[in-house]
């Protein structure tokens, strides 16, 4: 009898994750990410989205280069006159800095950057909206690294995008959606004077309107309506494509990108954690894989809206859109970060992140997807005295557990 | 000089429009070209090259759809179309059009033409250095930038003087899918939607085979704006149709080749401009309104 080697897939994509401050970065690399982005202060399209200075820069690289992990800087805005003064110098300094790429949409700043700073390379945002194999090699012919794809394309394109290129492919593959062609939408422009494609988005396009024809008169007549009382929307609802993980990884998408640079560390940390687990699991066993409950399960405890698979497997119907009531979902609150462990008195110091106390049934979980629950039955505050609730911001706190935990593990528990 | 370019929706009426003074006819097909009047066939493209080239006229055709890998395989032999017949230009959206132009030595002039993305001198001359011949802008920039623009861009720039501005794109079908949801049969009528609180408001909103678009509430009308925009010097003025049909579209074009004569015999005056504003007014749609866009904020007003 031979023996058949098991398969084992060695080019593993990479995970992506979103870090809009100092502590979102190194949580993301502590559960899993290969990579984050980060917004500067300038030239980015998250204007509230707590950007990076270049010390708080210099602290990020240092950390991720510590873990073999890269740091992007998402400077993707869509330039006016006069925007993009000082690019150069900006471009320059993050490449001395130590970043590993550039995320940029306006040809403009790709330029400047190709230019002004040689050696810092240049990945596609999805804000250019990429959706074909021939724009990619338009790229690549520019000195683009990476394309990131838009969200419209599907798995069968871009299989064929694969095999018509050899420039990187990054996907969104978790996360909200523009409801537009990312780029190609000034709905807040017009509604509310925020442009858009300069870090304005005023998520006009998850507002109800009226629907109506009209006649030359100027007469109305609303189609508002039918079976239901339903408002006209265009929300989508948000990715996740944690069912599809064999399909993604055989496509050879080169990085797999979680949105939502605005998220919390809970979101962060339990994202990037759950797609680590099953890229690995995938890879380590492509030919018995299967996708665990559990990691989904996961994944609905920091889930906002619906999950659905976007254009991947064609274009959406109304199912991919927020109509009707919302089916509700269990929220959870992040209440706490393990500081410290002793593993003798069993008893871990927790940074207070939302009050709990005495009674509370709460969830443990760390890097590499431990878990465990338990009862809050003592509490200590920080002189050592038993207290009945944690209710301050950021107080430290500590209780004694049942199964021992890490530094930066987290506390979560139902609302 | 002044070029006036203007969507045709039809071969006859892109006839009135040549004759009634318009330099540029915009037409395509619309599986390739975004947001035209109505969709020409090969033989109607053709058609009406022959005949604007017969009066000394422009055929410019709208390439501008953003392309998924099918269109981009299918583009090919309609550019080669595009070429065999001798139109002018094009209008290029997606860079992967750019590339197979060179790719396969496809040789008709394009113009760069991204719609909301394109928003600086810096970047239209980036695709200059790549081969454009000209450039449109989004419709979301003020005066102070078009002036700015128009003071170092390398190639001739195009700017909306009349028609509606897209706002919104999307690939979904957001209208089947609201009808679907709330179990109504689909609607042929034109369609608007209106934003909460502002009951007044009424966006154009149709679907195509690019997907899902929306428009301003208000289409741009320039008209009375005109020696402001002769003063930036920009001087490839659109005028788009696709929700002004038929005759009164001609004779709203007429009237900016009106004004553009008032311009080059130095006659443009308070009354002049309150008097073609008058009749573009009682020609334009009745259910529609008019402003001018983006043309009169400061570059500070929107954030």
């Amino acid at each position: 009898m031979g023996i058949t080697a098991k398969r084992v897939i060695t080019k593993k994509p990479e995970v992506l994750a979103p870090a809009g401050t100092l502590e979102k970065l190194k949580t993301a690399i502590r559960y899993g990410a290969d990579a984050v982005y980060i917004g500067g202060n300038a030239y980015g399209l998250r204007s509230r989205a707590g950007n990076f200075t270049y010390d708080e820069m210099r602290e990020g690289v240092a950390f991720a280069n510590k873990a073999n992990a890269k740091v992007y800087v998402a400077a993707n805005m869509v330039a006016h006159e006069g925007d993009v003064d000082g690019a150069g110098a900006f471009f320059r300094t993050l490449r001395d800095i130590g970043i590993r790429a550039v995320i940029v949409s306006d040809p403009a700043l790709i330029e400047i950057c190709a230019t002004e700073a040689p050696g810092l390379p240049i990945h596609l945002s999805t804000q250019a909206s990429a959706t074909n194999y021939e724009t990619l090699n338009f790229w690549q012919s520019e000195g683009l690294e990476r394309v990131v794809l838009a969200r419209e394309v599907g798995i069968a394109e871009i299989k064929e995008i694969r095999q018509k290129t050899d420039i990187e492919i990054e996907a969104f593959i978790h996360g909200a959606m523009c409801i537009s062609y990312s780029g190609r939408c000034v709905l807040s422009n017009h509604m509310s004077e925020r442009d858009a494609n300069r870090g304005g988005c005023t998520q006009s396009c998850r507002w109800k309107y009226g629907l109506f024809d009209m006649e030359e008169s100027g007469e109305r007549h609303s189609l508002l309506g039918g079976d239901t009382l339903e408002e006209f929307s265009m929300s989508a609802v948000d990715m996740s494509m944690i069912r599809h993980i064999p399909d993604l990884v055989d496509s050879g998408i080169d990085s797999f990108k979680i949105e939502g640079r605005m998220k919390s560390i809970h979101y962060v940390s339990t994202v990037s954690n759950v797609y680590r687990r099953a890229i690995d699991a995938y890879c380590d066993d492509p030919d018995n894989y299967e996708c665990k409950q559990e990691w989904e399960d996961e994944l609905w405890k920091v889930a906002q809206r619906e999950l659905a698979t976007g254009f991947y497997y064609g274009t959406p119907t109304e199912r991919g859109q927020l109509f009707g009531k919302p089916r509700k979902i269990q929220a959870y609150s992040f209440i706490g970060q393990i500081l410290a462990y002793n593993e003798e008195t069993q008893i871990a110091t927790i940074q207070q992140r939302n009050h709990f106390g005495l009674g509370d049934e709460v969830e443990f979980y760390g890097p590499r997807f431990t878990h465990s629950h338990q009862t809050i039955d003592v509490l200590w505050n920080e002189h050592d005295e038993p207290i009945e609730r944690a209710p301050n911001a950021m107080m430290i706190v500590k209780t004694k557990v049942t199964v021992p935990v890490k530094s930066f593990d987290m506390i979560r528990k139902k609302k | 000089m002044i070029e006036l370019i203007a969507t045709a929706e039809s071969v006859e009426q892109g006839k009135s429009l040549l004759s009634v003074g318009i330099d540029t006819l915009y037409i395509g097909e619309d599986e390739f070209g975004l947001r035209l009047p109505s969709s020409f066939s090969r033989e109607e493209i053709e058609e009406m090259t022959c005949f604007a080239h017969q009066q000394h006229k422009r055929i410019c055709v709208a390439v501008n759809a953003l392309m998924h890998n099918d269109r981009i395989e299918k583009i090919i032999p309609y550019l080669m179309f595009l070429q065999s017949i001798g139109v002018d230009a094009m209008t290029v959206g997606d860079p992967g059009v750019i590339h197979l132009l060179k790719k396969h030595c496809i040789d008709v002039p394009f113009i760069y033409d991204a719609q909301t993305m394109v928003t600086s001198a810096r970047q239209v001359n980036f695709w200059a250095q790549r081969g454009a011949v000209g450039a449109v802008v989004a419709r979301e920039l003020p005066y102070a930038e078009l002036a700015s623009i128009a003071q170092q861009v390398i190639v001739p720039v195009e700017v909306l003087v009349y028609g509606a501005t897209c706002i919104q794109q999307s690939k979904r079908s957001l209208v089947e899918n609201y009808f679907s949801f709330t179990h109504q049969d689909g609607q042929q009528q034109p369609l608007f939607i209106s934003e909460p609180k502002k009951d007044n408001t009424h966006y154009s909103i149709y679907e195509d085979c690019n997907g899902t678009h929306i428009f301003a509430t208000n289409d741009v009308n320039l008209l009375p704006l005109l020696d402001k925009l002769v003063a930036t010097g920009l001087t490839q003025w659109k005028l788009d149709g696709i929700f002004t049909k038929g005759q009164p579209f001609v004779d709203i074009a007429s009237l900016f080749v009106e004004a553009r004569r008032a311009f080059a015999e130095q006659r443009w005056t308070e009354e002049v401009r309150e008097q073609l504003n008058n009749r573009l007014l009682a020609l334009h749609p009745h259910e529609r309104s008019v402003d001018e866009g983006f043309f009169l904020k400061e570059p500070n007003d929107v954030k």
